[in-house]
């Protein structure tokens, strides 16, 4: 059961992050993961110090509410201060990260607080903490909060599929078109804050942030078409996580580090794959045309 | 006649520097319209205000004698190519579907009158053998006729195009232009941006010519002279020569018509 409950929690966030991934790949912000798993430190540690508890909602809605901010100060770098992307997205969570490290500093004294304690889940205690509901265990608490971001995340894109490609492929056409481009960026980016936020609890900053952008990039490689995209980044994520937790087990070794490196794996394989396929094309058509 | 296109004292202003600089015009409907000017002269920034892309600082601009949101579904804008990523996983046909999102909102699914616009949209270009073609397998021509078919399924009153005829050959140029000139029969005003002197008299019947701010607006026949040339685009050697060229050849006109 233990198998189930840990497969699980890793195939949620999984599926979560390989939607957002997609979407994220295409407006290359695919490493706005690494930044938000940073730039919540201060919204924890003001979540902390205003509640001086360590019980995870206040906590959560803390890293969220920095999340925003990080996703608001990208935004105003890049449109307003004209910087490129990856330089606002760098600025912004050093800036964030820098704020909660002094503010962790301020409060040293009675703050037994890091960043740790948040975002260094451990996808290997999450069948320990199980809910119960009038009496009876209904599994883990984890996957019952993960198991409602999904649901959250999925709908919300499939409301505004449309408008998410069409702002993500076009967005000066979809300005045109009297679309909201700025509106939109913000639609997304609270999805990927709360995503983010709530699975890095459970499983960790690192395969999140693996999660994120490794499935999504392999299926890029592998087919022309977005939603197809979207279908085999959820199915590269949730087989990592598969094949990830039973090489642990043998292996006796970490779950979240065994389930990323299936994602290299995973990815190294498709590039491999596309390589081979494109020199038998072309031998393909020098053969026919020494042919005829 | 109702003006299609209208601006009053229209500035952008970007880090301090006016791309556009208090434009002032307003634009026949039913005509094919040319933009010219040199690099940078704020041809594209032009087109972006007009469409709402960018926030003039000063000044405002009126299409079909009303705000553009009151039209919107009348006017068409089809971007430089190089603007987007061609490598965006998606297949012509779903570019082109985009032209009819405008008008279905979030949900509603695409129906067979949809269907239809987009099919004799992609033949109005030459481009039903590509139907299911991804478009990061197209040639920059391929691209700018997507572009263009993506604009006809809008079935807009008001085109803004924005140089269609960069890298495209020389019977795909035709092509186009034949394709304007039949929409502009057919009622449609079109406000081009274009680069090359030697055909634009060909192609258009009235001229905006930009340089920062508004060198000259008018019927081609009046402000496609010697001196307005010359003053849009400076004086440096290359482009008077290409404006003397072009002269010569208004001189000889080589209509067919
Ligand atoms: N996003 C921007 N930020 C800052 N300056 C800009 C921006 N876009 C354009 N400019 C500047 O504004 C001026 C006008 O640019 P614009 O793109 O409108 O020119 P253009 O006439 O379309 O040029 P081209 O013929 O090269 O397409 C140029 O000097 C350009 O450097
Ligand atoms: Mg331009």
């Amino acid at each position: 059961m233990i198998d189930f409950w840990i497969i699980l929690t890793a195939s949620l966030v999984a599926t979560t992050t390989a939607i957002l991934g997609c979407f994220l790949i295409m407006r290359k912000m695919a490493m706005i993961g690494d930044a938000i798993s940073h730039a919540v430190l201060p919204g924890i540690v003001i979540a902390y110090y205003l509640t001086n508890s360590r019980a995870s909602f206040p906590i959560l809605l803390g890293a969220a509410a920095s999340g925003m901010v990080v996703t608001y100060l990208i935004q105003f770098f890049n449109q307003r201060v004209k910087l490129q992307q990856d330089a606002s997205i760098g600025i912004s969570y050093t800036f964030l990260f820098a704020i909660g490290i002094i503010l962790i500093s301020l409060f040293s004294n009675d703050v037994d607080l890091d960043q740790d304690c948040v975002l260094y889940g451990e996808i290997a205690y999450v069948p320990l903490d199980t809910l119960t509901l009038g009496g009876f265990n209904v599994g883990p608490r984890q996957v019952w909060i993960l198991g409602t971001t999904l649901l959250i995340i999925a709908g919300s894109v499939f409301i505004g599929y449309r408008k998410l490609v069409l702002t993500t492929f076009d967005p000066a056409f979809a300005a045109a078109m009297g679309v909201s481009v700025v509106l939109w960026q913000y639609y997304l980016m609270a999805g990927v804050s709360l995503a983010t936020v709530v699975s890095f609890e459970s499983v960790g900053a690192v395969l999140v942030i693996a999660f994120l952008s490794g499935p999504a990039a392999t299926a890029f490689l592998l087919t022309k078409d977005f939603k197809k995209m979207i279908y085999l980044a959820i199915g590269f994520g949730i087989s990592a996580s598969i094949i990830g937790y039973y090489m642990a087990d043998w292996l006796a070794g970490s779950i979240a580090g065994a389930i990323a490196t299936i994602i290299g794996v995973q990815f190294a394989l498709a590039f491999i794959y596309i390589q081979f396929l494109r020199k038998s094309r072309i031998s393909e058509t020098l053969e026919n045309k020494v042919l005829t | 006649m109702e003006p299609s296109v209208e601006t009053h004292n229209l500035t952008v202003i970007y880090d301090k520097k006016p791309a556009i600089w208090n434009i002032d015009f307003t634009l026949p409907t039913g005509k094919i319209i040319g933009i010219m000017g040199p690099n940078g002269s704020g041809k594209s920034t032009l087109l972006k205000a007009i469409m709402g892309i960018i926030e003039p600082n000063i000044g405002y601009s009126k299409v079909f004698d009303k705000e553009l949101d009151d039209v919107r579904t009348r006017v068409s804008y089809v971007p430089q190519r190089q603007s987007v990523d061609w490598d965006f996983p998606a297949s012509v046909w779903d570019v082109v579907a985009m032209g009819r999102f405008a008008t279905k909102g979030l949900f509603k699914r695409l129906s067979k009158e949809d269907n239809d616009i987009i099919t004799e949209s992609l033949a109005k270009v030459n481009m039903t053998p590509f139907t299911n073609r991804q478009i990061s397998q197209l040639s920059g021509g391929q691209q700018q006729r997507v572009f263009l078919a993506r604009a006809l399924a809008q079935n807009a009153d008001l085109y803004l195009m924005d140089e269609p005829f960069v890298g495209v050959d020389a019977a795909t140029e035709q092509a186009i232009i034949n394709l304007l000139k039949s929409m502009r029969d057919a009622g449609k005003t079109l406000l081009v941006v274009h680069h090359d002197l030697h055909t634009a008299q060909d192609y258009f019947e009235h001229m905006v010519l930009l340089n920062s701010r508004l060198v000259a607006e008018g019927p081609t026949d009046e402000v496609f002279t010697q001196e307005i040339l010359t003053e849009t685009y400076g004086g440096t050697l290359t482009t008077l020569s290409k404006v003397a060229s072009a002269l010569k050849e208004k001189d000889f006109p080589m209509r067919h018509k």
